[in-house]
């Protein structure tokens, strides 16, 4: 693999991890506070991008509008799993709600065959020009530049709110100890709306910033480009650290872009995949604790 | 018809018999009357109850959840075609095969991966599914890529009907060995792991060996339904092996209810029929005003997750624990609905 390839698929793997890393951010606060892997996740965020493309390119409205409309629908669809299952199985055991969100993702992705027809379709990049910026050599669109600068302020935000609102605080807390933070009179129940909500508003902006770099989407999309990268990257970061997902997810994107574009892995289809897959079982089995956790 | 609790009458023997009767003609006879595309159709409910029993004998007795059974399935399906169209094997040597390869790969799966249980075994599945569908069933010189694999019915078994009832046998096979395993040392001590795998582990089960024999029946019992359907299609495309494929596979199973064999081979067959059904159901498709119409293949996985989300919520039991009363009245006790609402089995027995 000459450098310049190399360095091609580390750009690339960057773009595409960080959008995996904001998945897995949502899959770790999620798993924090409800103790449930949510299989829903990637949903979320392809619901934001069909209602995205529904209200944009069909109905005409200007685009930041409509993305604004596409996450209200991300979240409003997180905001329902969680009131309408969740909580009904709050006290069930965690693979039964494992079982549920996974019906969840089942339903919207045959709502969206259904409703949106099994085909691909093409989304136009806000931004058109290729080649104003490049690094290591590496041509980096517009687009990805947008991703960047996007997936950087969303990390500042974070930062701020986990770090000087009170209800950041709280949810930091809750995620680390659930039951010191029910005693110390934080209603975890409460919260745990207030953190679906987060989460789905996290897998919409992954889902719309992720399908113009893809160029198409299609139903499942996020879930089939996204969720087990995304729970890859949050395993890699121990399954209990947000900066530790969001670095796993980049790891991942990363290591999956290097097989795809590393010559020993041309004769193999679907390298990516296989790439996950392997670095899932040695994370699980060698480093259980994750990348970053203490043993 | 008879005391509660006392022997039935023999009027009350005569009306057991008449619906036992009449349960064996449905299933025995009616086929024999219907044409081939609809017998295709039963054929595929026979399959998808093996595949039921196969992820049953994962979920039900070991408590652990395989959401990349397609995966099995797929392989078995792939596996029995190879060996019948390009290698020129018997159909029964193909079959043969898809067990042994079902039951390898997850003996190598789980050899790796059971160390890690619940919702991290679960995401592995995952990850494994979608590997062999990106990766493994696009080997062209294995599988024939996008163009898929032919898969010819056997010989003797050539019409759709005879091939049915062949299926039908093998279901009856499967159902008997897993009954059989159940009574054995090791299926008493995967009910006790079930229980409470701590307690177990201290009178001496090893935990780990029976879970692992357990995920290896489930993958032999998942390849050979997979070499089934291959053979009903006489065709095997790898794009039938998807993920949407794999949800059904669960909720089929969580829907039947767990650890119930009649409750599983009903729910899966009833997942395998509901196209069929909805076809007849309504003639032109079902049309909601202001949207479009709901294409029959799409049936399973939109009732799929609605019926699971009632299921979790409301009757933990599924189909299974509904047809107790049924059940018990058959083998001669008298019908009553009395502990039939307590949940007798639940999903939450699957554990994290």
């Amino acid at each position: 693999m000459n450098s310049h390839v190399l360095a091609q698929a580390l750009v690339i793997g960057v773009i595409t991890g960080a959008g995996y890393g904001l998945v897995a951010l949502g899959l770790v606060l999620i798993h924090k506070s409800s103790g449930v892997f949510n299989f829903a996740q990637g949903e979320f965020g392809t619901v934001a991008v069909y209602t995205l493309y529904r209200v944009h390119d069909k109905i005409g409205v200007p685009l930041l509008p409509a993305m604004l409309v596409g996450l209200l629908a991300s979240v409003a669809m997180a905001l329902a799993t969680e009131r309408v299952i969740v909580r009904r199985l709050f006290d069930a055991p965690r693979v039964t709600l494992l079982v549920a969100t996974a019906g969840v993702s089942l339903l919207a992705i045959s709502l969206e065959l259904w409703l949106g027809e099994a085909r691909l379709r093409f989304i136009q990049p806000a931004l058109g020009r290729l080649d104003r910026l490049s690094v290591f050599s590496v041509q980096v669109s517009d687009q990805r530049l947008l991703v960047l600068a996007a997936l950087a302020l969303l990390a500042v935000l974070l930062g701020l709110f986990f770090s000087r609102t009170n209800l950041g605080l709280a949810i930091l807390a809750v995620s680390q100890e659930p039951v010191a933070t029910e005693l110390m009179g934080i209603s975890v129940r409460r919260l745990s709306s207030f953190i679906w909500g987060l989460t789905g508003l996290l897998a919409g902006i992954a889902g719309m910033l992720t399908a113009p770099v893809v160029g198409s989407f299609g139903p499942g999309f996020l879930t089939f480009n996204a969720l087990i990268p995304g729970f890859t990257g949050a395993v890699l970061g121990g399954m209990n650290s947000l900066p530790g997902a969001f670095l796993g997810g980049i790891v991942v994107g990363v290591a999956q872009s290097l097989a795809v574009s590393s010559p020993a892995f041309h004769s193999i289809p679907g390298a990516g995949a296989v790439m996950v897959f392997v670095l899932l079982l040695a994370v699980l089995t060698v480093r259980p604790q994750g990348l970053l956790g203490k043993a | 018809m008879s005391a509660p609790g006392g022997r039935p009458s023999a009027a009350g023997w005569a009306a057991r018999g008449a619906v036992t009767a009449a349960l064996a003609a449905l299933v025995l006879v009616v086929p024999a009357l219907r044409g081939n595309v609809d017998v295709h159709t039963y054929t595929g409910a026979v399959i998808y109850a093996i595949i039921g029993l196969s992820l049953n004998v994962l979920l039900g007795y070991t408590g652990q959840i395989s959401l990349g059974h397609q995966a099995f399935v797929g392989i078995g399906a792939f596996t029995s075609a190879y060996m019948v169209s390009r290698q020129g094997q018997p159909f029964a040597a193909g079959i043969a095969m898809a067990v042994v390869m079902g039951g390898l790969q997850a003996l190598v799966l789980g050899a790796v991966s059971l160390r890690v249980t619940g919702l991290y075994f679960a995401l592995v599945t995952l990850a494994y599914g979608t590997m062999a569908e990106e990766s493994l069933f696009n080997i062209q010189s294995l599988t024939g890529g996008s163009a898929g694999q032919p898969a010819p019915k056997p010989m003797w078994f050539t019409t759709d009907l005879r091939y049915y009832y062949l299926c039908l046998a093998l279901l009856g096979a499967v159902l008997w060995i897993d009954w059989r395993l159940m009574k054995t040392k090791g299926g008493r001590a995967l009910l006790a792991v079930r229980e409470n795998p701590r307690v177990a582990a201290t009178f001496g089960a090893d935990v780990k060996v029976y879970t692992l024999m357990a995920f290896v029946v489930a993958g032999a019992f998942a390849g050979l339904g997979g070499a089934l359907l291959a053979h009903n299609d006489t065709f095997v495309v790898r794009d039938l092996f998807n993920f949407q494929l794999a949800l059904v596979f669960v909720i089929m199973t969580v829907i039947g209810g767990l650890r119930n064999r009649t409750g599983v081979v009903l729910g899966s067959a009833f997942f395998a029929l509901s196209g069929y059904f909805f076809d007849k159901l309504f003639k032109h498709g079902l049309s909601i005003p202001g949207l479009k119409v709901l294409p029959k293949e799409y049936v399973p996985i939109v009732i799929g997750p609605l019926l699971l989300l009632f299921t979790l919520t409301r009757h933990p039991g599924g189909v299974g624990q509904q047809i107790r009363p049924l059940q018990r009245w058959l083998r001669g006790r008298p019908f009553s609905f009395r502990d039939t609402h307590d949940a007798e089995v639940r999903v939450s027995d699957v554990r994290a």
